[in-house]
């Protein structure tokens, strides 16, 4: 179990090396035995993952410039843990589902295996450079899956993704290395170990620029209003896996960026940016679903959907206690499922009828009436049901955001409304009334290679729903010991009163 | 068997049924999918009973913990239930009406596509409902307040095919979860006051807050009550559901599901008995609703609308009740209603078979002599809506009305008052236009006929209860004192009740007369002069409310959307990112002549760069000295 | 008497008719002789400045640009002819491979 780690990022990219030396033909076994492996790798991780300790286990180090301390240096704790299972989960799902008659096939799933290495990459790095080569190489990968395999306006939306995405990371670099230069100028060390970052308080108006640096980054990614326009372009062209791996997981590194360096490190800025960051993610919530209400196409309002939901996450990551903060964490896994599954089903129908336009369709209940139920159930976890997944996310992250302020809670609180509006508006245009169109008639409903990455996310979908102890015990362990690192760092009286302290018992 | 296992029998063989009926969903219909649910239901019924003895002999409240659901931070809420006496009264109600329903739907959805699918839903529901009343806990509670509603969607949708019960079970859903928002920002301030959502936990410790916040949680909650009860102004949902298959409007929006409000109130008796004002505004919207509801009944044509509203107008009574702390009360009339009330819409149910689908009384008349039955029953269904003695709905209102008149709150009983004698007249209008007078159905050429039996023996049990369940009052009283406190009328009061009692019942028995009387000579019809009249138009446009939500809010909402996507965000958020990346480009393609490899045009670049550096040394060299000339020119 | 100022005048002056051929001139033998007019306006600089502080080293400097621009003109006439039997041409607009 000491590698695991290691094994667990590089094994994905070496399968996917020798996947060039594969036959054309044995390919998509070969990589969905590569991906089943890596789950069952992080699987492993996780049964022996020690839920009761919340700081970083399985650390791995080796130096690699010794003089500035950058390091290889590895670790998971409990926020990361999910969303590394989360990416090999949806790396599997996501191979599964590609439609074997795909062209340039190979390709395709050795760039889907790049992307994992990376995407894990950024989850277990701990220290800044190496979270920062990880975050720019998954680039690359989606780059190529966007740019080749993507519908008719790809090179436009590939090329938007990686500027855009790049030049938020670019400042985050810069701030990078700010944060070490300060950290030198502090101790007289040079290192960008995240762990030693974590004991470094700085000075308030240093955070201050700090923040906004890393905050760029990361907005960019998740992304925020308003740097959310690449966002819908990218979905709207990628291929269904493209789109799948960019909801479920790609938007989560820009919000576990909030967790894991934005928090921690700049406690005092992150309360002193709370109000302007709430407001942006209010309009997130409530402008970016009325966006979604309008769309035409299906792929666009998933699209835009996601924006809606990662702006519950960021509110409930600026709640700043621990219920908020485990909540946003879990709201990430539950979206990453559910908006996963919400891009596979309009995969789907795009691969029958190739158009996502809902005024093509209507009645569709009646045709394909499997493909309805698992559209419903995903439909209503992606609204916050209560036991589906969506609803505990959610629930909490809006609980955390009340302690601050009963205001941003009630705009916030918006999603559970405005959320359903467009939801239920497309359900009702696509699947409801009479079939209009005939070229719908004939449809067929699912077949087993849909069924085999579908019916598991349903599960998942409601079992997580009913029993999301599993995931919340270690996430909320570690979230509290961070939170409680944050209430001994604050500088700011204001900072300390909004920063709950954690009881020591609670922490273990 | 011991309680634990009876709560969980109850609790859990409706969605047993539920999956078992969802297995047959895409499979033609099967009667036995039917049969065994109805089956299960009445299981959850009778473990409902045996539990319901249990607490009869006073052998205590039945709590069990099944395991933890949401722990973060210091929340933590497990799967919690609870049976005491109102919520084993509330099961009771739920389970009994449930079961008639599933039998009747048997015979009712006989000819559907999708009869596996409707018992699928139906049970889904029972057990959210079941949920919803059990759960020792807010957010419990919350879990079945949501299953409700995603039924309810299900079950209004539920002919999909069509367009209007799409429409109307997505606007049901859409209210409802605006009011749910209320819900649930009352249970937010709940925890971060009282530190945790269940129920014994936040009532022992209720009086600890101080006034202002305990008056934000009552309204939140209230919010949350106003729309499951469809309370004004969250009101529409309801008429529009009746798109859904009668024994759902039956069953969901009528006995139970509506009066989910009123049993959260119920439910929260000690933290509204704390905030007496906000009792108040439930009281005044409550028989404000009630009159608002009984005068948009009086004029309409369709008969399931009509009874609608006649629900609507019901719950504003009990949330009468409610809001002035006779909890009791409210609960007593939510079970009488739901006895009568399921009745009156399972025969309106028969009335639309025999009659292929069709709603409109006008087109009806004379029917008893083809459904006696049904007939009979509804007609005991509309004497026990219209307060008659010795029906049910006679004693529960009754109360109702006596506690306003105890309050001093005159105007509140004048409204319920008047509110009587209104409710007696539509729903004998209703009566006498379908079953007595002409046959009017002839001449569209309807041949209606009687329902199966079963049907009818299903309706019995409720056409019993509507009729005898008032005489176990003093008994209900009893039994749920161990729960709800027990409303003291005054010395004054008491001597007035026989004089109340005998006004109220005038002023049914005159609305009934009314409407016996202008059936026998107009035929039921309005004249042309009350038709005309503004008040009529008001009442049969429904008020305009439909219409100014439609100009005010879902017209300027999809307009604002779509300002949003095409102005907003592609021309203004989309078109600057595009524009900074539009002038690095431009500024690249004007400068690339510079490089254009023309010795001769580099030679001056060059030349012109020396000029301007050399320029640039003199004037910084000499600053000083040109300053002062400046300075100089500019004296 | 003629001063240091004047000899920087003169400098400055052939140094501008210099910088003028070079700018305005297409033929590449012109912009050899205007680089050799350069060249010399800054030589006649150096060794009047030379002179005026009594230091060697500006004529030294002069000596040695002499030397180079003599090479240089050898070396660059040669590349010149070179150019002219390939081209037939040494116009610069010409003798543009480039394209930006």
């Amino acid at each position: 179990m000491d590698y695991i780690l290691s094994l667990l990022v590089f094994f994905p990219a070496v399968a996917g090396l020798f996947g060039f030396l594969i036959q054309r033909d044995a390919m998509r076994s070969y990589a969905i035995t590569i991906a089943i492996i890596e789950l069952i790798f992080s699987l492993a991780l996780w049964a022996n993952f020690d839920a009761s300790n919340p700081f970083m286990q399985f650390t791995e180090h080796a130096s690699i410039v010794p003089a500035f301390g950058i390091n290889y240096l590895l670790g998971v704790d409990g926020i990361s843990l999910f969303l590394i299972v989360l990416t090999t989960f949806m790396s599997l799902v996501g191979i599964i589902s590609i439609n074997p008659n795909t062209k340039d096939l190979k390709e395709l799933l050795i760039a889907l295996l790049f992307l994992e290495m990376t995407m894990v990459g950024v989850f277990v790095a701990l220290d800044a450079i190496l979270f920062y080569v990880f975050w720019e190489l998954s680039l690359v990968p989606m780059l190529y899956i966007i740019g080749v395999w993507g519908a008719e306006n790809r090179i436009y939306a590939a090329i938007k993704f990686f500027l855009y995405t790049f030049a938020g990371s670019l400042i985050m670099l810069v701030g990078m290395l700010v944060m070490a230069y300060f950290y030198f100028q502090a101790t007289g060390v040079w290192t960008f170990s995240l762990l030693d970052w974590h004991m470094l308080q700085l000075p308030f108006d240093y955070q201050l620029w700090l923040f906004v640096a890393f905050f760029l980054g990361f907005a960019i990614k998740v992304p925020m209003f308003p740097f959310h326009t690449w966002l819908p372009y990218a979905h709207g062209q990628a291929p269904t896996v493209g789109s799948v791996i960019l909801a479920a997981i790609l938007l989560k590194m820009g919000t576990y960026g909030f967790v894991r360096y934005s928090l921690p490190l700049f406690p005092d800025a992150s309360v002193y940016f709370l109000t302007p960051i709430a407001i942006l993610s209010i309009i997130m919530i409530i402008y970016t679903a009325m966006v979604a209400f309008a769309q035409k196409d299906i792929k666009q309002l998933v699209a835009y959907s996601s924006i809606s939901h990662m702006g519950v996450v960021v509110i409930g990551t600026f709640a700043l206690n621990p219920e908020g903060i485990t909540g946003s964490i879990f709201l990430m896994i539950s979206h990453g499922i559910v908006s996963g599954a919400l891009f596979l089903l309009v995969g789907v129908i795009y691969e029958r009828r190739h158009t996502k336009k809902i005024a093509e369709f209507g009645g569709l209940a009646s045709v394909m009436p499997r493909f309805a139920l698992i559209f419903g159930i995903m439909m209503m976890a992606s609204m916050g049901l209560p036991l589906t997944i969506g609803f505990v996310g959610e629930f909490l992250s809006l609980l955390g955001i009340y302690k601050v302020s009963e205001l941003f809670a009630i705009l916030s609180g918006t999603a559970v409304v405005v959320g359903v509006v467009y939801m239920l508006y497309a359900y009702k245009n696509a699947f409801f009334g009479e079939v209009t169109n005939e070229k719908n008639r004939g449809l067929k409903d699912l077949n087993g290679r849909e069924y085999t990455t579908l019916i598991p996310l349903t599960l998942l979908v409601v079992f997580l729903g009913i029993y999301p102890k599993p995931i919340l015990e270690p996430v909320d362990n570690s979230v509290k010991a961070m939170v409680s690192l944050m209430h001994q760092k604050a500088l700011t009286e204001e900072a300390r009163e909004v920063i709950p302290e954690i009881k020591s018992e609670e922490v273990k | 068997m011991s309680e634990e296992t009876l709560l969980y029998i109850a609790l859990f063989s409706p969605i047993v049924s539920s999956l078992f009926a969802a297995l047959f969903g895409t499979v033609p219909k099967r009667v036995f999918v039917g049969v065994v649910t109805s089956g299960l239901i009445g299981l959850s019924f009778l473990s409902s009973l045996a539990l319901f003895i249990h607490l009869q002999s006073g052998s205590g409240v039945v709590h069990v913990q099944m395991f933890d659901w949401i722990m973060a931070g210091d929340f933590s809420v497990p799967f919690g239930f609870l049976v005491d006496e109102v919520t084993v009264t509330m099961m009771l109600v739920v389970s009994l009406v449930s079961t008639a329903v599933h039998i009747y739907s048997i015979g009712y959805m006989e000819h559907d596509k999708g009869f596996n699918r409707f018992f699928s839903y139906l049970s889904a529901f029972v057990f959210s409902m079941m949920f919803l009343v059990m759960s020792d806990n807010f957010l419990g509670l919350f879990i079945g307040w949501e299953g409700v509603g995603l039924c309810s969607w299900l079950l209004i949708g539920f002919w999909y095919h069509k367009h209007s019960a799409g429409w109307a079970a997505n606007e049901a859903f859409i209210m409802n979860r605006i009011a749910d928002l209320g819900m649930l920002l009352g249970i937010f301030l709940i925890y971060w006051t009282y530190g945790s959502v269940q129920y014994d936990v936040v009532f022992s410790a209720v009086s600890e807050a101080d006034g202002e916040i305990l008056t934000w949680i009552a309204i939140f909650l209230f919010i949350g009550a106003m729309g499951k009860s469809a309370q004004f102004p969250l009101h529409t949902w309801l008429a529009d559901a009746m798109e859904g298959p009668t024994p759902v409007s039956a069953l969901i929006h009528a006995a139970t599901m509506v009066t989910a409000g009123v049993y959260l109130v119920i439910r929260a008796n000690e933290l509204f008995a704390l905030t007496p004002e906000v009792g108040l505004f439930i009281a005044s919207l409550g028989a404000f609703v009630a009159m608002f509801a009984a005068t948009m009944a009086l004029v309409n044509r369709d008969i399931k609308r009509i009874i609608a509203y006649s629900t609507l107008s019901q719950l504003g009574y009990m949330f009468v009740a409610a809001g002035l702390g006779a909890y009791w009360i409210a609960l007593f009339h939510l079970v009488t209603h739901a006895f009568f009330k399921a009745l009156l819409f399972l025969g309106a149910g028969n009335v639309m078979h025999a009659m292929n689908d069709e709603l409109n009384i006008m087109k009806m008349g004379g029917m008893r002599k083809v459904m006696g039955w049904t007939a009979i029953l509804m007609l005991l269904a509309s004497l026990a809506l219209a307060g008659i003695y010795p029906f049910a709905g006679f004693f529960s209102k009754d109360k109702i009305l006596e506690v306003a008149f105890d309050g001093h709150y005159y105007i509140l009983w004048a409204t319920l008052w008047i509110t009587a004698g209104l409710t007696a007249f539509y729903s004998f209008r209703v009566v006498m236009l379908v079953f007595f007078g002409k046959e009017r159905y002839k001449d569209f050429g309807f041949h209606p006929h009687e329902a199966h039996d079963y049907m009818i023996w299903a309706m019995v049990p409720l056409a019993v209860l509507a009729v005898i369940a008032g005489f176990f009052e003093h008994q209900f009283v009893a039994f749920v004192s161990n729960v709800l406190p027990v409303y003291e009328f005054s010395e004054h009061t008491h001597h007035m009740v026989g004089q109340l009692i005998l006004v109220t019942s005038a002023i049914a028995i005159t609305g009934i007369a009314i409407a016996v009387f202008s059936n026998m000579f107009r035929e039921g019809v309005f004249s042309s002069a009350f038709r005309n009249t503004i008040l009529f138009k008001l009442f049969d446009n429904q008020y305009y409310i439909p219409k100014i939500y439609e100009e005010v809010i879902t017209k300027p909402y999809m307009e604002l959307s779509k300002v949003f996507w095409e102005k907003v965000d592609m021309k203004i958020v989309d078109a600057s990112v595009d524009g900074i990346a539009n002038i690095l480009r431009s500024t690249g393609e004007n400068t690339r002549g510079m490089q254009s490899g023309n010795l001769s045009y580099m030679l001056r670049w060059m030349a012109g760069g020396m000029m301007l550096i050399l320029l640039f040394a003199i004037v910084y060299t000499y600053s000083d000295v040109l300053l002062n000339i400046l300075q100089g020119v500019a004296k | 008497m003629i001063t240091l100022e004047h000899y920087i005048v003169l400098s400055t002056i052939l140094f501008a008719i210099g910088m003028y051929g070079v700018v305005v001139r297409k033929n590449l033998l012109m912009l050899f002789f205007s680089t050799e007019i350069m060249l010399n306006a800054v030589n006649i600089a150096l060794a009047a400045i030379s002179n005026h502080y009594g230091d060697l080293t500006g004529q030294m400097f002069a000596f040695f640009i002499i030397a180079i621009a003599a090479s240089e003109v050898a070396i660059g006439l040669g590349l010149l002819i070179i150019w002219y039997k390939r081209h037939g041409s040494i116009d610069l607009e010409t003798l543009q491979s480039m394209k930006g």
